[in-house]
């Protein structure tokens, strides 16, 4: 099993969402984000002062899929989250030894 | 002294026999008062067994020991799943010795039928001391009911000790009583509107039931041996609403406890599907929906709730020496109409009420000072509703009072208070569909009229802010010119959820048009309420696209217009999330909604000399209404707007203009149209004439001679060189509050200087010279010159922000003037002591040359730093954009 973790722009959520429901999975887990890569900051003055915003909002989605689907996944992300600028995100794989429902403790695959 | 194996089965058979009965039968009559009777006396039946078993073959025996029934099973209130709460009371140490084997057989035998035993083990003595850490042992005291052992042990503990206990620590035990009951409401956010509540602990849950029958029982325990009748301890009319309610809310507990087979008091949502198809508490045979349901619980809780919470509050010992002295500075409030005693409010003359002018000041009253109704004065306002409802009062009246009553500091307690007491829906029967009304999804916490309330909740508590971003959102908070109009979009904005429709803003934007009718508001006032009903998701919506992309943000201020709207909309959605529940609003949305605020005002303010076509822009809305309100002015309109700046429609209503194109028309005749009007918080000037040099600076500069102070101001102009300005001023002398002959003088004035007839520098001079004497600020602010030549495609852009003071406006626009700048478009702010100036700039009618601009901006330091500096300013020059 494979876990995924996609950093990508908040404004995309809804298309990737759509896109990983197009595929047939839909569990994930969202998190609030901030962060940057080679996209820099943003500068706004208001009433004089200067607000930089150094880190900028993103949407963090973390799931884990069979190691069957993963491409598949990768491609649903991926394309439905870019807009060929910078700060379109990226995508994370890693191995995952075990996954148990903590409500039956089904474990693995059956699991997810 | 061991059960035997037979005896343990047989008890076990007659439990599980029996508890299935009860079950039974509760699943036919939904009865939750006889399942606690029924539950209570087969318990009580197995440990009298178990005690004849175990402790001593004849129930009165043995000398010494007695068992005692505490909490709910003292007061027969044992629920299916409920603890069982046991008190081993000995005489004295050698019993408690002797009894030790027998009475840990006993307890196993009650815990091997899986009874949920909380046995307590005390000698009389004890009994007599209070332990402040500990008053739950105290108050279960209050309950205790004898079941087995020494019968004068137990008169004894009843007569004397506890009684005894009760009078000599009756304060410290309702002070405990009461922190604990406060800590608990808390916990819930002090609100029985939560969507899924817990039925025991949440306010008006089963505890505050039973917290209202220990503070009225502690209150009468005056002197030993003076049990009272359990049944007179609350009045019969308390005990009309009362009664039903503890039988509803026992119901439900043991609905819940069956359902979920363990102690577990939770209302979750598929918990009320199936109470309400089961009619959970429910005598009537009509049926109901999970929120028709929910509705009746909530009656219930609130019924409940008051009791409590007016027992609370009217028993004088349970407060701290420090809350005491709170209480008696809060007394000090009362006026003439209204006495405040120990927090309460009390009416001095109780027949006024009847006038509905006291009735809505009374709520004006508790808003004001976080006080809150005594029970008398609620009586009396429930007296006078009957009367109320054949005519509410509506209108300007309602409005007046109203308005004002959601401006003060503790407006939400207010509406909650007038809400309990079906008040608020009375006056406002719009609220009627979202009265505890339940709307499931997985962020809401509250039901829609609590959410309703803690929005602006939210938004008063920003006067005392907790956190930075609190500190930033409360800024402009204080910057609003109509707070109250917030406040009331913030009440009516989910009205549409109580209606059957799918798209609840639009619902509510209708609910909310016929509110606005019958309290007469005006019609800008109306236009700015149904703006931020209808748009009060956008802010939310925007904050899921890219708030760094300027065509996000474009399209979001476009939808805006004003940047007083768009304080208002940031705070309306800043408050909106945070009532969702207390985490809904994260420091990471907090963020983001800030940087979209000043993202949208840089953007308003950048972006608004885009220049009308009335012929081009035939789907505005604002041309729309002015072809309604003025069917043959359609060429003269259009000829007028031609090159006014977009923005100019969105500062004015469609009347306004209409007015403006009446000024303009009149120039031939009097070159210098002025119409000044009394707003509600300052004075409105509004200047229509053709464009000249020094034109702006010569009006800020009359206007600071007669020792106004420039509040606001906007300056824009047509294709045709008409100009419009308005400055919005504060008489800072009541020169024309308090002479209205100095109106007609005023205008005179500003006439004169702009025809050449007056020396304005010698005005001036001498108003510089009586405010010099006036001292040095107290605030010093940070003297800031920006200025973007790429923003406009027509000008620059120039902001100057600096501490305000007399003249200022005047020395930077007439250093414009000299540099042989236009002011295109002018657009002035002050925040506090800080204005915020910003211009659009034109020289021989293009953009400032680079060059010039350097020595635009070189002029203006030097000219507002010398000035400064005679008053001893700091001053920090930032860099240009």
């Amino acid at each position: 099993m494979t876990k995924v973790e996609a950093v990508i722009q908040v404004s995309k959520l809804e298309s990737v969402k759509a896109a990983l429901h197009e595929i047939g999975i839909e569990g994930m887990t969202v998190l609030e984000a901030r962060g940057h890569g080679r996209q820099k900051g943003h500068t706004e003055f208001y009433r004089g002062r200067e607000y930089t915003v150094d880190l900028i909002p993103k949407i963090k989605i973390e799931l884990v899929v069979a190691d069957n689907v993963v491409e598949k996944v990768v491609q649903a992300i991926s394309t439905s989250a870019r807009s060929g600028k910078i700060g379109d995100g990226k995508i994370f794989l890693s191995r995952v030894d075990e996954v148990i429902r903590i409500r039956n403790d089904e474990r693995g695959e059956n699991a997810l | 002294m061991s059960t035997a194996g037979s005896s343990s089965s047989a008890l076990r058979d007659l439990y599980l026999q029996e508890s299935g009965r009860i079950r039974q039968e509760f699943a036919c009559t939904g009865n939750g008062e006889a399942v606690l009777v029924q539950r209570t006396a087969l318990v009580e039946k197995i440990a009298l067994q178990l005690w004849t078993d175990i402790v001593c073959p004849e129930q009165q025996g043995p000398r010494n020991f007695t068992l005692v029934a505490l909490g709910g099973f003292g007061r027969r209130w044992l629920f299916p799943h409920s603890d069982i709460d046991l008190l081993f009371l000995h005489a004295d140490r050698d019993s408690e010795h002797r009894l030790k084997d027998r009475i840990r057989v006993f307890s196993q035998g009650l815990w091997d039928l899986r009874l949920t035993l909380s046995p307590a083990t005390r000698i009389l003595q004890e009994c007599d001391h209070f332990d402040p850490a500990n008053v739950e042992f105290a108050v279960s005291l209050l309950d205790c009911r004898y079941l087995a052992g020494d019968t004068d042990l137990f008169t004894r503990l009843h007569d004397t000790v506890i009684p005894r206990l009760m009078t000599r620590e009756s304060q410290s035990l309702l002070q405990r009583l009461a922190d604990v009951t406060r800590n608990r409401h808390d916990k819930f956010g002090n609100t029985i509107f939560h969507l899924e509540p817990d039925v025991k602990d949440t306010p008006g849950g089963l505890r505050d039931c039973n917290l209202a029958l220990w503070l009225n029982l502690l209150s009468s325990m005056d002197k030993p041996h003076d049990w009272p009748d359990p049944k007179s301890l609350l009045s019969a009319s308390a005990r009309k609403q009362f009664d039903p309610a503890l039988d509803f809310l026992m119901s439900i507990r043991c609905f819940l406890h069956f359902r979920n087979g363990r102690d577990d008091n939770t209302l979750a949502w598929d918990a009320q599907e199936d109470a309400a198809q089961r009619a959970i508490g429910v005598y009537e045979s009509k049926e109901l929906s999970a929120a028709g349901w929910m509705k009746l619980y909530f009656a219930h809780a609130r019924s409940v709730h008051r009791t409590a919470t007016q027992l609370l509050q009217e028993i004088p010992a349970a407060w701290s020496p420090l809350s005491r002295h709170f209480q008696t500075l809060r007394a000090r409030v009362s006026d003439t109409h209204f006495s405040v005693l120990d927090g309460l409010v009390f009416l001095r003359e109780p027949s006024a009420l009847r006038d509905t002018e006291m009735l809505l000041r009374l709520f004006h009253f508790v808003a004001r000072h976080d006080v809150r109704l005594s029970t008398t004065t609620e009586h009396k306002v429930e007296q006078i509703l009957p009367s109320l409802a054949a005519t509410p009062p509506k209108g300007a009246e309602l409005w007046l009072y109203l308005g004002e009553t959601l401006t003060q500091p503790h407006a939400a307690e207010a509406l909650r208070a007038m809400h309990s007491l079906r008040l608020l829906t009375l006056l406002l029967p719009e609220l009627k569909p979202i009265d505890s009304l339940v709307v499931r999804d997985f962020y809401h916490r509250f039901t829609v009229d609590e959410h309703s309330f803690l929005a602006i909740e939210t938004l008063h508590r920003l006067r005392e802010p907790r956190s930075e971003w609190e500190k930033q959102y409360g800024e402009i908070l204080k910057e609003l010119e109509d707070p109250e109009l917030l406040y009331l979009s913030l009440l009516l904005h989910d009205t549409g959820k109580g209606a059957v429709s799918e798209n609840h803003v639009a619902g509510s934007v209708s609910i909310a048009e016929r509110c606005l009718q019958r309290l007469d508001l005006e019609s800008s006032e109306r236009e700015t309420v149904l703006f931020l009903i209808s748009h009060h998701l956008e802010m939310s919506a925007a904050l899921r696209r890219d708030i760094f992309d300027s065509a996000t943000v474009a399209a979001f201020t476009e939808k805006v217009g004003t940047p007083e709207r768009l304080k208002m909309l940031c705070l309306f959605t800043y408050a909106d999330i945070k009532a969702v529940n207390p985490d809904a609003l994260t420091p990471w949305k907090a963020e983001n909604l800030w940087q979209l605020y000043i993202a949208a005002t840089n953007q308003l303010n950048r972006n608004v000399d885009q220049r009308l076509h009335p012929d081009a822009d035939v789907h505005n809305e604002k041309i729309a209404q002015m072809r309604i309100l003025a069917p043959t002015a359609g060429r003269r309109v259009k000829t007028f707007l031609e090159g006014l700046p977009q923005r100019y429609l969105k500062t004015y209503a469609a009347q306004n203009v209409l007015r403006h194109l009446q000024m303009a028309e009149l120039l031939c005749k009097q070159p210098v149209q002025l119409d000044l009007i009394r707003g509600r918080h300052w004075f409105e000037l509004t200047l229509v004439t053709k464009d000249r040099p020094f034109l702006f600076g010569k009006v800020a500069g009359t206007l600071a001679a007669w020792g106004m102070n420039i509040v606001k101001a906007t300056a824009f102009s047509n294709q045709a060189g008409t100009v419009v300005d308005t400055f919005y001023f504060t008489d800072r002398f009541r020169t024309l509050e308090l002479n209205l002959s100095e109106w007609e003088r005023f205008k005179r004035g500003v006439s004169e200087v702009l025809m050449g007839e007056t020396d304005l520098d010698r005005m001036l001079r001498s108003r510089m010279q009586a405010d010099e004497k006036r001292g040095q600020p107290k605030v010093k602010i940070e003297m800031s010159i920006q200025s973007d030549n790429l923003c406009s495609s027509n000008s620059t852009l120039v902001q100057v922000v600096a501490h305000d003071r007399p003249g200022l406006l005047y020395t930077i626009a007439s250093c414009f003037s000299h540099h042989h700048c236009n002011i295109e478009i002018a657009l002035i702010d002050t925040e506090g002591q800080m204005a915020i100036d910003v211009f659009y700039l034109t020289a021989n009618r293009n953009k400032l040359a680079p060059e010039h601009l350097k020595q635009v901006e070189a002029a203006l330091q030097e000219a507002l730093h010398s000035r400064t500096e005679t008053q001893s300013q700091k001053i920090v020059c930032t860099p240009p954009l």
